[in-house]
């Protein structure tokens, strides 16, 4: 298949910057266009040269050339995330081992993974993991499909292109805090604009908030609308670099406009689609920001509640249950972890890290 | 006295509460902090100390009623003091609506003849029975205590509270609260807040509302919108002469950093001057019995009437004197699971007495 991203499983010496670039022909809009930026820099190409002898040089032959000489640039910053994030998931690991809880000393004597299997046999747990993981796959699909829809319809030459892309980007400018209540008041079972809008088209009032089934949808409906148009724009720059002839091709070769980009167009999205998934399922997780923002609290409505909402409640509603709460916390982590493990792999291979 | 008032973020409670459990974690505490004393006070077992004496040198047992003395202490030990507190079976009132309704709220003195009450004001005005929030469970829990003093007296709802509840009044008062909560409470319930709650009363968009007394502040501070002319208030339905206490209190961390200087000030906060200073602005009234109230205006003095003859104080449900943060916390899921709409009573009472019997 032709495109950017055939050159898989090529090592990090292969020059991977040069693209063709769309812009020669002058039919697809100005060379400066931020859209037309490539992210993937370009490796630069590396020099063997061993410098020998000694402890360095048996150093740089391990772990790359001048591993010693640039130890005061990264060493640094390596050891402090090594304690701060690191240090603290490995510390939190071994709290969620112990049964601490409430304000008496922590014991380390005996460890156990009782909190896993206590949150596994707990019903709250499960319907927040269930709702964590709906709500990450609905939301990232969702707003990949929206996204791809703009970024298709703004790249088709339209007038106020820019001012277009402007007003699909800033939602995602304004904090939780802020959409919260803007969608707080488009809830509204009386006056929201939503239930206007209902009401126009002949339909029944929904109660989006108060309806254990509608809830989560409802959360979802507006973490996509404030994150469609960071989609829109990793699209819009995905569509800039495929040239302009494979449109041209698919035209000669008789394709509708629809079937080219089904077959032709979308298939080389494939990077950009994985970078906004990514990058979507983490602020999935983060939903909680916007949840504490609705209801003033880490208590969601019936029906919406995720795991990192339960995680902070255990530990601070009641009596704290330090324990418990690590044990969420690194089950959420797990997750995480397995979205980014296996792009970060996919990156590896391509030779992009 | 130089002392570091550390403000919190907005949220109130919430923040404060994050912010507290973090510091006693980390063997950093506070030198005192606010939150409710009585039973809440078991959610910091460990980590709070003893200040019998400062209740002895102040001689507070005797200037304050016998609840706030019992209720500050657990195994015979002090270890806070109390700043001021509110009523919390109140049943405030838009004055015009329910004379449009021709509504006598004082006529209202149970559970039943509130629910007539709330019928005439659904039949004779556009306006909002029962205005009440749902977007997070503290309110119905709330309710759900006054509700059953209402309906079945300060002794069953002490045995609820006690860890011996009856099944019976349990359920009937989630009945009573499921035809409220169904028939008279607004569409938008689930997306309004305390404020947006009040602010039906102050608008006239409803006729009552159950709250603790804090509301009367938001009322008092809307323009045009005076005690007795434009709102009422009047004890929830069959609760006459009870006063279901709440304290605002402050709290005594061991370890405290600043130990002396700690005790003046708690000094202070049970003390006729802070009282008076700090109440009248709050909208709560001082726990001590022996205070000049001319400071306060109108509708504190009534209160403060009120408190001093009660016939009985209940501690309340939620805000910390009946029961401890773990059982208060249950409760919350009881009602976010079963009672937020769908309203199914006899799943809520179930989970309400497991929740008190644990």
């Amino acid at each position: 298949m032709p495109g950017p991203f055939r050159r898989r499983g090529q090592g990090p010496d292969r020059g991977e910057g040069e693209s063709d670039s769309p812009s020669e022909d002058g039919a697809d809009g100005d060379a400066t266009d931020p859209g037309s930026a490539r992210t993937d820099g370009g490796t630069v190409q590396r020099k063997r040269e061993s410098s020998g002898g000694r402890l360095s040089g048996a150093l740089d032959d391990r772990f790359g050339d001048d591993f010693v000489e640039s130890l005061p640039f990264w060493l640094p910053a390596f050891l402090l995330m090594g304690l701060f994030v690191y240090g603290a998931i490995i510390w939190n690991f071994v709290i969620s081992l112990t049964d601490y809880e409430g304000f008496r000393d922590v014991s380390y004597s005996s460890l156990d993974f009782e909190m896993y299997t206590r949150a596994f046999n707990d019903s709250g747990f499960l319907d927040a993991a269930q709702n964590t993981v709906v709500l990450l796959l609905a939301f990232t699909v969702l707003t990949l499909g929206v996204g791809l829809g703009l970024a298709i319809l703004v790249d088709r030459n339209i007038r106020f292109e820019n001012t277009f892309r402007t007003i699909y980007l800033l939602p995602m400018s304004l904090s939780f805090v802020v959409t919260a209540q803007f969608w707080l008041w488009l809830f509204n079972f009386e006056d929201g604009l939503l239930n206007q809008a209902v009401v126009l088209v002949g339909l029944d009032r929904v109660n989006w908030i108060g309806d254990p089934q509608v809830v989560l949808w409802a959360v979802i409906l507006a973490l996509m609308w404030q994150f469609s148009g960071y989609a829109m724009v990793v699209y819009l720059a995905g569509l800039r670099a495929i040239p302009q002839e494979h449109y041209e091709a698919a035209k000669v070769d008789g394709a509708s406009t629809l079937k080219m980009y089904w077959r032709v167009i979308i298939p080389q999205l494939k990077g950009a689609t994985i970078s906004a998934a990514v990058v979507l399922m983490v602020f999935a997780l983060k939903a909680f920001d916007f949840l504490f923002s609705l209801v003033s609290g880490y208590r969601p409505p019936n029906g919406a509640d995720i795991l990192a909402t339960k995680m902070v409640r255990e530990v601070y509603s009641g009596t704290p249950r330090w324990a418990y709460g690590s044990a969420i916390a690194m089950i959420l982590f797990a997750m995480a972890l397995s979205i980014i493990g296996p792009y970060l792999i996919y990156q590896y291979r391509r030779g992009n890290l | 006295m130089d002392a570091n008032f550390e403000a919190i973020g907005g949220g109130g409670n919430t923040n404060l509460d994050a912010v507290v459990t973090n510091r006693l974690g980390d063997d950093d505490p506070p030198s005192s902090f606010a939150n409710w004393p009585g039973k809440n006070l078991q959610k910091y077992s460990g980590a709070l100390g003893n200040v019998d004496d400062v209740w002895e040198d102040n001689d507070f047992a005797d200037v304050h009623v016998d609840e706030a003395v019992e209720l500050h202490q657990t195994n015979g030990n002090f270890h806070a003091v109390p700043l001021g507190s509110h009523r919390l079976n109140n049943l405030f009132y838009n004055i015009e609506v329910v004379e449009s309704a021709g509504v006598d709220p004082s006529g209202i003195n149970s559970v039943a003849s509130l629910v007539e009450a709330l019928e005439t004001i659904a039949s004779e005005t556009d306006a909002v029975p029962f205005t009440h929030l749902l977007s997070g469970p503290w309110a119905t829990v709330q309710l759900f205590g006054t509700m059953m003093i209402g309906q079945h007296g300060v002794s069953a709802y002490n045995d609820f509270i006690d860890g011996n509840p009856d099944e019976d009044a349990v359920t009937t008062t989630f009945q009573s609260m499921k035809t409220v909560m169904e028939n008279y409470i607004s569409d938008d319930a689930s997306t309004i807040d305390l404020t947006g709650s009040n602010q039906k009363i102050i608008s006239g968009d409803a006729a009552f509302i159950h709250q603790g007394n804090w509301a009367a502040g938001a009322f008092r501070n809307a323009d045009d919108f005076a005690y007795e002319e434009e709102w009422g208030a009047t004890s929830f339905p069959g609760t006459e002469g009870i006063y279901e206490l709440h304290f605002d209190s402050f709290l005594y961390p061991s370890d405290n950093p600043t130990e002396s200087k700690t005790k003046d000030f708690l000094g202070f906060i049970g003390g006729t001057d802070a009282q008076i200073a700090f109440n009248q602005y709050k909208g709560s009234i001082p726990t001590r019995t022996d205070v000049d109230m001319s400071a306060f205006g109108p509708y504190l003095q009534d209160v403060q009437e009120d408190f001093a003859n009660a016939e009985a104080r209940p501690r309340n449900l939620y805000h910390g004197l009946g029961v401890d943060a773990d059982v208060r916390t249950s409760m919350e899921d009881v009602i976010s699971g079963r009672f937020s709409g769908p309203f199914n009573a006899s799943r809520a009472a179930n989970g309400f007495i497991n929740a008190v019997s644990n």
